[in-house]
């Protein structure tokens, strides 16, 4: 998917006054590029250093996995940065959801799917409430949200007790282990098998190409986007803003429930601790990817690369058997040098489109 | 025809094309080796990874190049990098397997869904050692050679009754509540209380209070302000606790008899100054140097007798009297245990 921008709210300049001419961006001036030739670069380095970065089974497998997870985690904040808003409760959300989730599957057998969906209706259902909140009280959506993670803290702590006396369900839905450990090489049609890719990545590119076509093709992504880049323009517009809100933060919470059913079969348990890690990743892959904290304008593409981009960071760094310490230490400068070569990137660009020809 | 039209006409064909294609897929039968073995001592390279960084698993480090050395081993790796994160463990030891580690013993982060982690990595053929904690439920792991913490948690409590002339008011200081190893320290704490008959009384369990040692000391602060005149004893079950309590109680000077955890500088110190009764001792040194062992024996093609067995890897009460000598307890042990693992519980034709 490539980058959604809202349309300009600024008036156009008079036809009477033109701007004075300007040459088209280069190619590599997309930060999509710039973020995938930075992926290229480092996978290219892990690998030189050790071989073990492309083992197929332990590592790429594994790799794409983390990816899928992470990526959807991202797009379920990018739901909510398209508004400029801020979603504190993404980890919480996928925690609860992951609770429904369980307990759907441990209480009332139900199949691997409807147990998703019931998981998918309650993330919807807090982010709309969320949503509900902020549009209705105008209090800042960082304040309601980081409130409501507290809140839901606590609630899935005491949920767990109550329906498992532990942290997680024994549980597991016929259907869970296949999508934990099998990849489409284990499906062979005759004597042609499938690639080494994971069965949870297809859920995580439906749901990229989803959200994808919501802010690009559909009117209530289109709306939403507007309302995140000038909310009184979008009003007076005629868009029901406060509706667009409600929608965004419950997208926000069915994609946090999703991220966390990834993450459920992944680790191959449903339990407390989902959702744990969530919050800075989730901001990480969409800003590394190019969406504006300050709303308007998206990148669902971008947000996948920037997942990918931080995955294969700690993917590698772990196989270099880096310590605690240093891991931290060099995802951090790792995660600066690739964001300062993204700006030097766009900036170099910015010159060169304004420079005379 | 418009373009949308064409492009819905397309989407429909794909989704088709990806369903029929689904449905005549046959699934390979899984190739993976479910067994180890067959491999000399030269070709084992153990990984251990505790769930985080804790000074309980420093020791690991020592001891697992003691082992290396001693059993001329491939390798030996500690892992300390899971940041206590059953995701990130998960993702440490994929690693580590990437790497060519092909034994590995784990102290899970989480032990309600360590179990998923290890049959993970049997299906592909690693022996796998739970050390230093069991799973909740039954052990899917070849062993789990673990303090027995219900058996710790008695030890400790039996002290504290005693340094307390076997009556008054106890108080016990623990982890995280919904840890099920913490329910089995609590059970075993109730136990030895019960055997009192009355006498001395559990006024308060506080839990929650492991996860840094600011934490325990407010926690700490908070209960002997509120009732520090009323406690005659805190057995402790955890090792932040165990340090904020030793401090609390020197500073306040209250007749306080604190039972601590393992032999951290600090408890030691307490020990010989005399804010620490006693304190309960672990052996980690003995979990990954005989879990080491056993992962070798398993890796040359020996069996568990009984797999997913429970081994206690012992617990020692320590006071200022036999401070000197208990490291000569813990290596009796440590010899004791491997001879067991010889004798008893691995099979080896």
């Amino acid at each position: 998917m490539k980058t959604e921008t809202a349309p300009e709210a600024s008036a156009a300049p008079p036809a009477a006054e033109p701007r004075p001419p300007t040459r088209a961006l280069p190619v590599w001036a997309n930060p999509r590029l710039g973020l995938l030739i930075v992926i290229a670069v480092l996978v290219a380095l892990f690998s030189s250093l050790t071989p073990a970065f492309l083992d197929p089974r332990l590592t790429l497998a594994p790799l794409q996995a983390d990816i899928s997870v992470y990526a959807v985690v991202g797009l379920a904040q990018l739901a909510v940065l398209s508004l400029g808003h801020m979603n504190m409760a993404v980890g919480r959300m996928a925690a609860l959801s992951t609770f429904a989730m369980g307990l759907a599957y441990d209480r009332l057998g139900v199949p691997l799917l409807v147990g998703l969906l019931v998981g998918l209706a309650v993330g919807a259902g807090i982010g709309a409430l969320a949503g509900l909140l902020i549009a209705k009280t105008g209090v800042n959506s960082f304040v309601v949200t980081l409130a409501l993670d507290f809140g839901l803290l606590g609630l899935v702590t005491i949920l767990y007790t109550w329906a498992t006396g532990g942290v997680s369900f024994a549980v597991q839905p016929s259907g869970l282990s296949a999508l934990r450990f099998d990849t489409f090489a284990d499906y062979c049609m005759g004597e042609v098998c499938g690639p080494r890719i994971p069965l949870v990545v297809p859920i995580a590119v439906a749901a990229a190409l989803g959200v994808g076509l919501l802010f690009r093709r559909a009117r209530l992504g289109r709306e939403i986007l507007m309302t995140g880049s000038n909310p009184v323009a979008a009003e007076l517009s005629g868009i029901p803003t406060h509706r667009r809100v409600v929608a965004a933060h419950a997208l926000s919470g069915l994609l946090a429930a999703l991220a966390g059913f990834l993450l459920a079969a992944n680790n191959g348990a449903f339990s407390a601790t989902i959702g744990e890690s969530f919050l800075l990743p989730s901001f990480l892959a969409p800003v590394l990817g190019g969406t504006l904290l300050a709303g308007g304008a998206v990148s669902v593409l971008g947000t996948a690369l920037g997942a990918t981009l931080t995955q294969v960071i700690y993917k590698g760094l772990n196989l270099l058997q880096f310590s605690l310490e240093e891991l931290k230490l060099y995802i951090g400068l790792v995660l600066l040098a690739a964001l300062s070569l993204d700006r030097l990137r766009a900036v170099l660009a910015e010159r060169r489109a304004v420079s005379p020809s | 025809m418009s373009r949308r039209m064409l492009s819905r006409i397309g989407s429909g064909l794909a989704v088709l094309a990806l369903a029929s294609t689904t449905a005549a897929c046959t699934k390979k039968s899984d190739t993976t080796d479910a067994e180890a073995g067959g491999r000399e001592p030269g070709q084992v390279k153990v990984a251990l990874v505790p769930g985080g960084s804790h000074p309980y698993f420093q020791p690991w480090k020592d001891a697992g190049a003691t082992a290396k050395s001693e059993l001329a081993l491939g390798d030996v790796t500690f892992n300390e990098t899971a940041g206590w994160d059953q995701t990130k463990q998960n993702d440490v030891l994929k690693s580590l397997a990437a790497q060519g580690y092909n034994a590995f013993g784990v102290f899970g982060v989480s032990p309600d869904n360590i179990n998923s982690t290890f049959e993970d990595l049997k299906r592909q053929g690693f022996p796998v050692g739970s050390l230093a904690s069991c799973p909740a439920g039954a052990n899917k792991a070849d062993f789990c050679l673990s303090t027995d913490v219900e058996v710790a948690a008695y030890k400790g409590a039996k002290a504290a009754i005693d340094a307390m002339g076997g009556q008054g008011n106890l108080v016990h200081l623990t982890g995280n509540k919904v840890d099920s190893n913490t329910q089995r320290r609590i059970a075993g704490v109730e136990k030895a209380v019960a055997e009192t008959g009355g006498k001395v009384t559990l006024i308060q369990s506080v839990t929650d209070i492991d996860k840094d040692l600011q934490s325990a000391q407010k926690a700490v602060a908070d209960l002997l302000a509120a009732k520090g005149r009323q406690i005659q004893g805190i057995v402790n079950t955890a090792y932040n606790p165990a340090v904020a309590s030793a401090e609390g109680v020197r500073q306040s000077k209250l007749p306080i008899k604190v039972i601590a955890i393992d032999d951290d500088p600090t408890v030691l110190d307490g020990l010989r100054g005399g804010s620490v009764a006693a304190t309960v001792l672990q052996n980690p040194v003995g979990q990954a140097q005989v879990g080491s062992y056993a992962l070798m024996k398993l890796s040359g093609g020996c069996t568990m007798a009984e797999p997913g067995v429970t081994i206690d890897s012992g617990s020692f009460v320590v006071t200022k009297d036999n401070l000197d000598g208990y490291e000569a307890d813990r290596t009796a042990t440590t010899e004791a245990l491997r001879k067991k693992f010889d004798g008893d519980l691995l099979k080896c034709s």
